[in-house]
């Protein structure tokens, strides 16, 4: 007779017992693989934007990213037009946008609030970053009849707190590259968020010749380099950055504190999880065996003493501790790629996150080797809590075994 | 010939606590091979032990076994479990057969823990089953089966390996007579056909009678 089989019939032999026990490995399995599956998504959600908010690459001048600038635009790009040309001519490159960083004041005349702001190609910032800076009110074109008029963006927050609208005239107040102060009139053509409360309260975007008036300075801070796909990251972050020693530079994840710290937290939650889970499903299961061990007991001896050897009984029950984990896996397979299947037509929306003010999508992703990770996982831990619940009765006087009711 | 069972001076307590039961007071004891030989005795006497010694699933105390002239009173469990394996039968008084398991399988598990091609462990039990007459029950569960055909599989699955001994302890206590009568008669053509010795424990006096030799067990003492 075949020893699998004799594992399944054992299995059977207290139907309702096993079900349980398999259903628990079930509901575990499922609950590992759409939590795991959860924190890939989010993880690959934080990655698009993380390389969406600061392009795939970004290049700054020596120092720019070790040190704090001392005046603004202390470090500087000048020659930002010839490399902007020169990783244009490379494949992979889709676009290089130019970044000014600059902060001061900005005022309606009544009030003035701090600001950080961002000289960019706004229009092209809006596209490359799509759903991450989304346009409230307003667009990124002039007002007609103000074409002369520099113009600016401003995070809601900021506006509502401005009291502004397209439309609106105000003045930006910033600090020189030489220590003086500047003032430049604008207006407002738009509202943006970035789904970032804290930027948007202080968020101005202008373009870059405006921000380069107000700093009085030929220089940007960044250029960020946008590639097809974010995958496509390390190997282009490899060989610019070993082809252009004059510059720095810096792949999104060295930028994204935010994707690091989620991470960070999620694997621990997620671990802490999937080790309760594990916990359970092998206390069922090592439950259920001992059971089956202990009923079965006299058996065991009537085995024993025709000369089958304690690894084998224990072998017995591993089998069927692995089947167990088996039938439990594959249905909670099942189960998981039903809701990777279902919830984007469920359409759940999550809760901001901390710091955020918008929700994102509840939804899991699939990962093969994830899946076949986790569904290995559960049948060794079944077979192991069968070895578990198993080895010492193999080893228990036959006599006793024997003469056990 | 060798003697299949040869006891010399076999002694075995039990512990229980601080108490120190004795069940077996220096036991002599020749079984020829391929006799069938019954040990009598009252109720504790040590029949029990005495078989489990001899079917190497309990140890002694003191005194030396030589199962078919081979020195077995100093061997580790593993040891003794492949010896029991390859040499020694067992029919129990409640049969303990497998419940998952159909009759076929029952017999054929002694010859699955040896490494024998599957069509002879094929032959060997459609062979065996033959010969205690349930050929046709093969498929059958043991609960889908009779007291005595069960223990008639238990006779199979105890000879199918052709053991140098079969242990029996009280095989035919949970019988009717009539059904005792053909167990034991069973139990006897197939020993002698398989060459296997058989050593039987019992009370039944009924039984005794188709022995070959019938010792009487008292407190640990053979007479
Ligand atoms: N596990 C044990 N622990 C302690 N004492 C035991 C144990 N097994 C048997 N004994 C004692 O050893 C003696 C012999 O017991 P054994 O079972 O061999 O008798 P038996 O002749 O087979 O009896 P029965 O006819 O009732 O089966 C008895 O006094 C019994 O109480
Ligand atoms: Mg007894």
């Amino acid at each position: 007779m075949n020893a699998w089989l004799l594992a399944w019939r054992n299995v059977l032999r207290n139907r309702r017992r096993s079900l349980v026990t398999i259903l628990i490995a079930t509901v575990g399995c499922a609950a590992v693989l759409i939590a795991s599956g959860f924190a890939l998504y989010t993880y690959a959600a934080l990655r698009d934007g993380a390389a969406k908010e600061f392009g795939n690459v970004t290049v700054g001048a020596p120092g720019y990213f070790d040190r704090d600038e001392e005046t603004p635009m202390q470090f500087g790009m000048a020659d930002y037009r010839a490399l902007t040309a020169r990783l244009m001519r490379d494949k992979r490159v889709r676009r290089v946008l130019p970044r000014v960083a600059l902060s001061g004041l900005i005022s309606n005349g009544d009030k003035s609030v701090i600001f950080m702001g961002l000289g960019a190609d706004v229009a092209a910032e809006a596209e490359v970053r799509g759903p991450f800076l989304e346009i409230k009110e307003g667009s990124t074109r002039p007002i007609a009849g103000h074409e002369d008029l520099p113009r600016v963006l401003l995070g809601t927050d900021l506006a509502k707190s401005l009291d502004a609208h397209s439309g609106t005239g105000l003045t930006l107040l910033g600090t020189t590259t030489s220590g003086g102060i500047n003032a430049i009139d604008v207006m407002v053509v738009g509202i943006v968020s970035t789904g970032w409360r804290d930027i948007d309260k202080r968020l101005v975007y202008t373009d870059v010749p405006t921000a380069q008036r107000l700093l009085m300075s030929d220089r940007i801070s960044t250029l960020s380099i946008y590639l097809g796909s974010v995958d496509a990251t390390p190997a282009a972050f490899a060989q610019l950055s070993a082809a252009d020693p004059a510059h720095s530079y810096k792949p999104w994840w060295e930028q994204s504190f935010y994707y690091h710290s989620v991470r960070a937290i999620y694997n621990r939650i997620f671990g802490l999880l999937g080790l309760i889970i594990a916990t359970l499903v092998f206390f069922s299961v090592a439950n259920t065996l001992s059971m089956a061990v202990v009923e079965r007991t006299r058996e065991i001896g009537t085995l024993r003493a025709l000369g089958a050897l304690p690894q084998e009984i224990v072998a017995q029950f591993v089998r069927e501790g692995a089947l167990i984990g088996v039938v439990g896996a594959a249905a909670g397979t099942l189960l998981a790629l039903f809701v990777v299947l279902a919830l984007p037509h469920a359409g759940f929306e999550m809760p901001p996150p901390p710091g955020r003010s918008v929700g994102y999508p509840l939804l899991v992703n699939f990962s093969l080797p994830l899946y076949l990770a986790v569904d290995a996982g559960i049948v060794a831990l079944c077979a192991v809590a069968a070895w578990f619940a198993s080895r010492k009765a193999s080893r228990r006087s036959i006599v006793e075994a024997l003469a056990h009711v | 010939m060798t003697a299949a069972i040869a006891l010399r001076g076999i002694v075995k307590h039990y512990r229980m606590g601080d108490e120190d039961v004795p069940a077996l007071k220096g036991i002599d004891l020749d079984v020829p091979a391929g006799a069938f030989v019954a040990v009598r005795g009252p109720s504790g006497s040590g029949k029990s032990t005495l078989l489990n010694v001899c079917g190497l699933i309990d140890s002694f105390d003191a005194g030396s076994y030589l199962l078919a002239g081979e020195d077995v009173g100093g061997l580790d469990e593993t040891a003794r479990t492949l010896i029991r394996r390859q040499k020694i039968g067992f029919v129990f008084q409640s049969y303990n057969l497998v419940p998952v398991m159909s009759v076929r399988d029952n017999v054929e598990y002694p010859l699955l823990l040896g490494q024998m091609a599957p069509a002879e462990r094929r032959a060997r039990v459609d062979e065996i089953l033959g010969q205690v007459g349930l050929a046709g029950l093969a498929g059958r569960r043991p609960d889908q089966l009779s007291g005595g055909q069960r223990q008639r599989v238990a006779i199979a699955r105890a000879l199918v390996k052709s053991p140098t001994l079969v242990i029996a302890d009280e095989p035919t206590a949970n019988l009717d007579t009539a059904t005792a009568q053909q167990v034991v008669d069973l139990m006897k053509a197939l020993g002698a056909r398989h060459g296997a010795t058989f050593l039987i424990a019992t009370h039944d006096e009924r039984m005794t009678e188709h022995c070959d030799e019938v010792r009487a067990l008292t407190d640990g003492v053979l007479a």
